[in-house]
């Protein structure tokens, strides 16, 4: 079954080709298409390439009225300021890089090592009220970020969590723990029970079965929720904002969000900060694309 | 979602004493051993940190506690919670937020489901496409509204550059009642667009290719192909994707602290960024518990109601 | 919701962890209370002598927003105070500014801080002393600080609560913090586009901008502050309303309804809305500090109004499209002291140190330290000369301050005209109402009457709220 989704997968792009070009007019209505599609991939990835654009110009090129779009000179000079401080050494940008490397990295594989196990025994076990379990692990992925930031606050106080990574942590693995349970239930309904019972025929326990027969079936799936974990922690910016104010601890978004309101705004270096906190989230979602879309269709999609 | 075993879905309480159907008598124990030990430490770290905070600010809403004056906290009864439902400033970000979740989501929907339909009949360079459509949907909320907020500046902005090069004058993108709002609005529709699109593309690649030559061989035509076959099959999914963007979208903040603040005036002002100004200006924990559980409240029901209507469809 | 939307019961011993978790939950929600009750409503005193220094390696750590003032101060200290006290470093943490009280006070609320002087604004006092997060300092102040060597105003203003509104000090109040930074607003002025001579009056002032738009296509004639987050537009009313001589609440009666909304409030909202407002560019509704300096910078306003401390980087070339070198630059914008029209008030800006009270005693010992040796006479004008703005008199008239910036002298000038706004606990909220409303006027959301009667109205209502039950703060 595994298996033949994996096909279907590859074997998509091809599907559509008959009946398309068998009508009258494909050709024109296929032209059509593409230039649809390539209006609208310009219009979604203009705002990018601006930011791109605004990073490697100097600032007065960045105010000119009408916009420069071609002829600015171009620096390096905002991506190094959000490295190195002016003074030298180590700029506070790059010190909230490493925090949200920190934070996002360890609260996602705290959400995959407890989501995916759960997920598997929601998926293979007849657990009491489980879709009242399922549907109340989805509610608290629901509820309004500023709603539980104030109990949360008050929380942290007594624990002395406040203004600490593992705070931030622990918030963003409990607010990824629901999408992956959802996530990877979905693509473990997708391996049939099957397999497991025919491992536990020759003799494997069932932990053994899932260990050796599931979990290396389920890896892209895993990625995939991953990824999005990874992004929603990395991204986040209300928890961090309202839990955390020193350096030290501060993740990149309000770093980059401090870098206006100052007395004047640095638009090359928020547009330099902004493309080096996107750059590693677009790599790691470049290497695991295909399992992005495989993803969501196993993890979803259930026929 | 529907699950493998078909149980305790009715009445959970009672059936769930009933048998479980698992394979064998002597491996149930260690399944349930197993299931315990692998499902509590996920529902541990919720209680944690979801159960536990809510209760507190259940218990909170009650009082008029607030978080920096210190004393204790005085009882109010539903004292907050009347307040804050007859409050005509409430009902005014109710409404701000209703226009605002109906037309980001609407939006995204309509586009994000065209540009999955036309990049699935796409046979070379689809991977490359989505991955290009899924960069918007990458970047921190914090970015998208800086960014945004300096495209759409009236002056420098390269928005306003462009439309004046086309003899547009101009536009007060984020300091007029209806602009600011459509800004908003526009802005998330670039942002999330992609999601829905990546969710919609999964369904419609997942559409059986022998559903589509049967059809063909039945001669039938392609708005009908399109409606009894795709529609149909991708549609739950697209309402799952829609679900997932009604919440997100009703608890808008970040954005709008961006991009807006809620200006001009208080006309971009969500829910959310409203139980931000009580909460933390001038610290009335009590009435900003009261209005986060009504905020949580509504986002069950309507988690509750898609749920249902998902499951009905399934059923059908 | 289904099933009364209760936690569904799971196993046994989830439903175990459930009991343990609420168990926890009220003890900390007891201890909690137990805290809050052993909190008394009023600031810890600090000693009045400084207590012997530690002489291991300390750090001090301020808390500010993120500016370039925060980062002068990081510098300066530790190069200057080092000298006295080799083993202490100086660490600035910078917040954004949008969340520049909500980071001090959620620390305050936590009833520990990362910092030991918190730089509050001067209406943050009174929320800090009613909340007892900061240190009453009056009998340190008595001890160590020559209070003669300044204007007894500024003392007043970043340390003083209750508050004095404008004018005097009161010499019986208590004390709570010592100045760091001053600060007003400046006119900016284009001289090549206006003349030398800068307007005296608002009214001229107006017609000047005025004329000056329509000689100059594409510079528009006023730029000033009208976003709603910060403080931003409510000082830009605040300011019109002082100098059409207007008031914005009688302290002693806690009146707002009736005396910021009266005819002198009524004509400042409407010279703002109606006179000044047609002035600035399309769209400059959500400007603030940086946009306004963009504005000047980019040659795209004939008068300008800023805040002193925020006003330095209109001289870096390159920022600015109005020169290549500093000397440059300066033929063209001006800096004055504001017109006046029935009065000649100014507002008060800049900051204070304050004691967090949360912090050790030895970091307490060495910021009390730090803020004697910083009001001494020859620190003061060391920081003037770095590009802060001191308070002593002496340095505000030293050579090394006026001739540190050509906005200098604007503001040794502007000290006597000062007014402040309410420094109530209820500051953030009075002034997120003000904020709201004057911008909704500015944008057209909402006509000006209608909005300072708004205004009036809410903020009374908050002053009057502390009795009613339930539903505080919306």
């Amino acid at each position: 079954m595994a298996v033949s989704v994996n096909e279907a997968v590859s074997t998509g792009p091809v599907r559509d080709h008959p009946p398309g070009a068998r009508r009258l007019g494909g050709r024109s209505r296929s032209i059509l298409e593409v230039a649809l599609l390539a209006v609208l991939a310009v219009v979604m990835l203009f705002p990018v390439l601006w930011m791109i654009e605004t990073s490697i110009k100097e600032n007065r090129d960045v105010y000119a009225i009408p916009a420069k779009f071609v002829d600015f000179q171009v620096t390096s000079e905002h991506f190094k300021d959000v490295f190195v401080a002016s003074g030298g050494g180590r700029s506070a940008l790059s010190v909230s890089f490493l925090n949200s490397v920190l934070v996002a990295g360890v609260s996602t594989v705290l959400a995959t090592v407890l989501g995916v196990p759960a997920a598997w025994a929601y998926s293979r076990f007849a657990v009491k009220a489980k879709k009242d379990q399922l549907f109340f692990i989805l509610s608290t992925r629901f509820m309004p970020p500023v709603v539980v930031v104030v109990p949360i606050f008050l929380m942290y106080r007594q624990v002395g969590l406040i203004d600490t990574k593992l705070g931030l942590i622990l918030i963003y693995a409990a607010f990824n723990l629901p999408f992956t349970i959802w996530m990877m239930k979905g693509f473990v309904d997708e391996v049939p029970a099957e397999y497991e019972d025919a491992a536990m025929l020759d003799g494997y326990t069932r932990l053994q079965a899932f260990w050796r027969f599931t979990l290396p079936l389920l890896v892209p799936g895993i990625a995939a929720t991953a990824v999005f974990a990874l992004i929603f922690s990395w991204n986040e910016f209300v928890f961090a904002i309202f839990l955390t104010s020193s350096d030290n601890v501060r993740t990149a978004p309000p770093a980059i969000a401090g870098l206006i309101g100052g007395t004047t705004v640095d638009w090359g270096l928020v547009a330099a900060a902004s493309v080096v906190c996107a750059l590693p989230v677009f790599v790691f979602a470049y290497l695991v694309r295909k399992h992005l879309v495989a993803g969501v269709t196993l993890g979803a999609v259930r026929r | 979602m529907s699950d493998p075993v078909p149980l305790t879905t009715g009445h959970p309480g009672q059936v769930a004493s009933a048998t479980p159907p698992a394979p064998g008598r002597s491996r149930r124990l260690s399944d349930r051993g197993l299931a315990v030990a692998f499902i509590s430490p996920a529902l541990l770290l919720l209680l944690a940190m979801s159960v536990f905070p809510l209760l507190w600010a259940l218990y909170l809403s009650f009082t008029d506690y607030s978080a920096t004056r210190g004393g204790p906290a005085h009882f109010v009864g539903f004292g907050n919670y009347t307040a804050i439902l007859t409050s005509a400033q409430v009902h005014q970000r109710a409404l701000t937020t209703l226009i605002y979740v109906v037309g980001a989501v609407g939006l995204q929907t309509v586009l994000g489901f065209a540009i999955a339909y036309l990049i699935s009949r796409r046979t070379h360079g689809r991977g490359l496409l989505t991955t290009l459509f899924l960069v918007p949907m990458m970047l921190s909320p914090v970015v998208v509204g800086l960014f945004w907020r300096f495209m759409l500046d009236a002056q420098f902005g390269v928005i306003n550059s462009m439309l004046g090069s086309l003899g547009v004058g101009q536009v007060e993108w984020l300091t007029r009642q209806r602009t600011a709002l459509i800004s908003l609005i526009v802005v998330d529709t670039w942002q999330w667009t992609p999601f829905i699109m990546l969710i919609a593309l999964a369904g419609l690649t997942a559409v059986p290719r022998y559903l589509y030559e049967a059809a063909s061989i039945d001669r039938a035509s392609e708005w009908f192909r399109f409606r009894t076959i795709t529609l149909p099959l991708v549609w739950p999914l697209l309402l799952i994707a829609v679900l997932f963007r009604a919440i997100e979208a009703f608890r808008l903040f970040d954005l709008v602290y961006i991009l807006t603040s809620g200006g001009p005036g208080v006309s971009t002002e969500t829910l959310s960024f409203h139980v931000y100004k009580v909460a933390f200006l001038g610290f009335h924990t009590g009435t900003a518990s009261a209005y986060g559980i009504l905020m949580v409240l509504v986002v069950i029901v309507l988690t509750q109601l898609y749920l249902r209507y998902l499951n009905k469809l399934k059923e059908d | 919701m289904q099933r009364r939307g209760r936690m569904p019961v799971p196993s046994r011993k989830v439903q175990l962890a459930t009991a343990a978790m609420l168990l926890v939950a009220t003890t900390v929600a007891a201890c909690g209370d137990g805290q809050d009750n052993g909190a008394k409503a009023s600031a810890p005193k600090a000693p009045a002598t400084i207590p012997e220094l530690t002489k291991d390696p300390l750090t001090l750590s301020f808390i500010w927003f993120d500016w370039p003032p925060a980062h002068a101060l990081e510098a300066f200290a530790n190069a200057e105070y080092k000298k006295e006290r080799p083993n202490t470093t100086i660490k600035v943490n910078t917040v954004p500014n949008a969340n520049w009280h909500d980071a001090m006070f959620t620390q305050f609320a936590a009833r520990k801080t990362d910092f030991d002087i918190a730089i509050l604004d001067s209406q943050h006092i009174g929320e800090a002393v009613t909340n007892g997060n900061i240190l009453d300092i009056t009998d340190f102040v008595k001890n160590n600080i020559d209070v003669k060597a300044y204007n007894p105003y500024l003392l007043a203003a970043y340390g003083q609560f209750p508050q004095a509104e404008t004018g005097k000090r009161d010499e019986n109040a208590s004390l709570y913090g010592l100045p760091l930074l001053g600060d007003t607003w400046t006119m900016i002025y284009r001289k090549d586009l206006i003349g030398d001579k800068p307007p005296q009056t608002w009214d001229e002032m107006i017609s000047v901008a005025e004329r000056c738009q329509a000689d100059n296509p594409g510079v528009s004639g006023l730029a000033f502050h009208q976003a709603n987050g910060s403080d931003a537009a409510a000082v830009t009313y605040n300011t019109v309303n002082g100098v059409y001589g207007g008031n914005l609440w009688d302290s002693k009666t806690r009146k707002i309804e009736g005396v910021l909304n009266d005819a002198a409030g009524q004509e400042a909202m409407d010279v703002l809305v109606n006179k000044m407002k047609p002035l600035t560019a399309k769209g400059s509704g959500n400007w603030f500090i940086d946009e306004v300096n963009a504005a000047v910078a980019q040659g795209k306003a004939c008068i300008a109004f800023n805040w002193i401390a925020a006003s330095g980087g209109l001289l870096d070339p390159k920022q600015s499209t109005l020169g290549t070198t500093r000397e440059q630059i300066l033929d063209k914008p001006g800096f004055a002291t504001l017109p006046s029209q029935k009065t000649n008030l100014v507002p008060l800006g800049g900051m204070g140190m304050h004691v967090s009270a949360y912090s050790s005693k030895a970091n307490q010992a060495e910021a009390l330290n730090f803020m004697k040796w910083f009001e001494r006479a020859d620190i003061q004008k060391k920081w003037a000369a770095a590009g802060g703005v001191p308070s002593r008199t002496d340095a505000l008239e030293s050579p090394e301050f006026l001739n540190a910036g050509p906005f200098n002298q604007v503001y040794t000038d502007s000290v006597p005209r000062m007014r402040d706004m309410w420094n109530v606990p209820e500051y953030a909220r009075l002034v997120d109402i003000e904020n709201t409303n004057v911008n909704a006027a500015l944008n057209g959301a909402k006509k000006p009457k209608d909005a300072l009667d708004d205004i009036a109205k809410e903020q009374q209502g908050v002053l009057d709220s502390s009795s009613r039950k339930g539903g505080g703060g919306l």
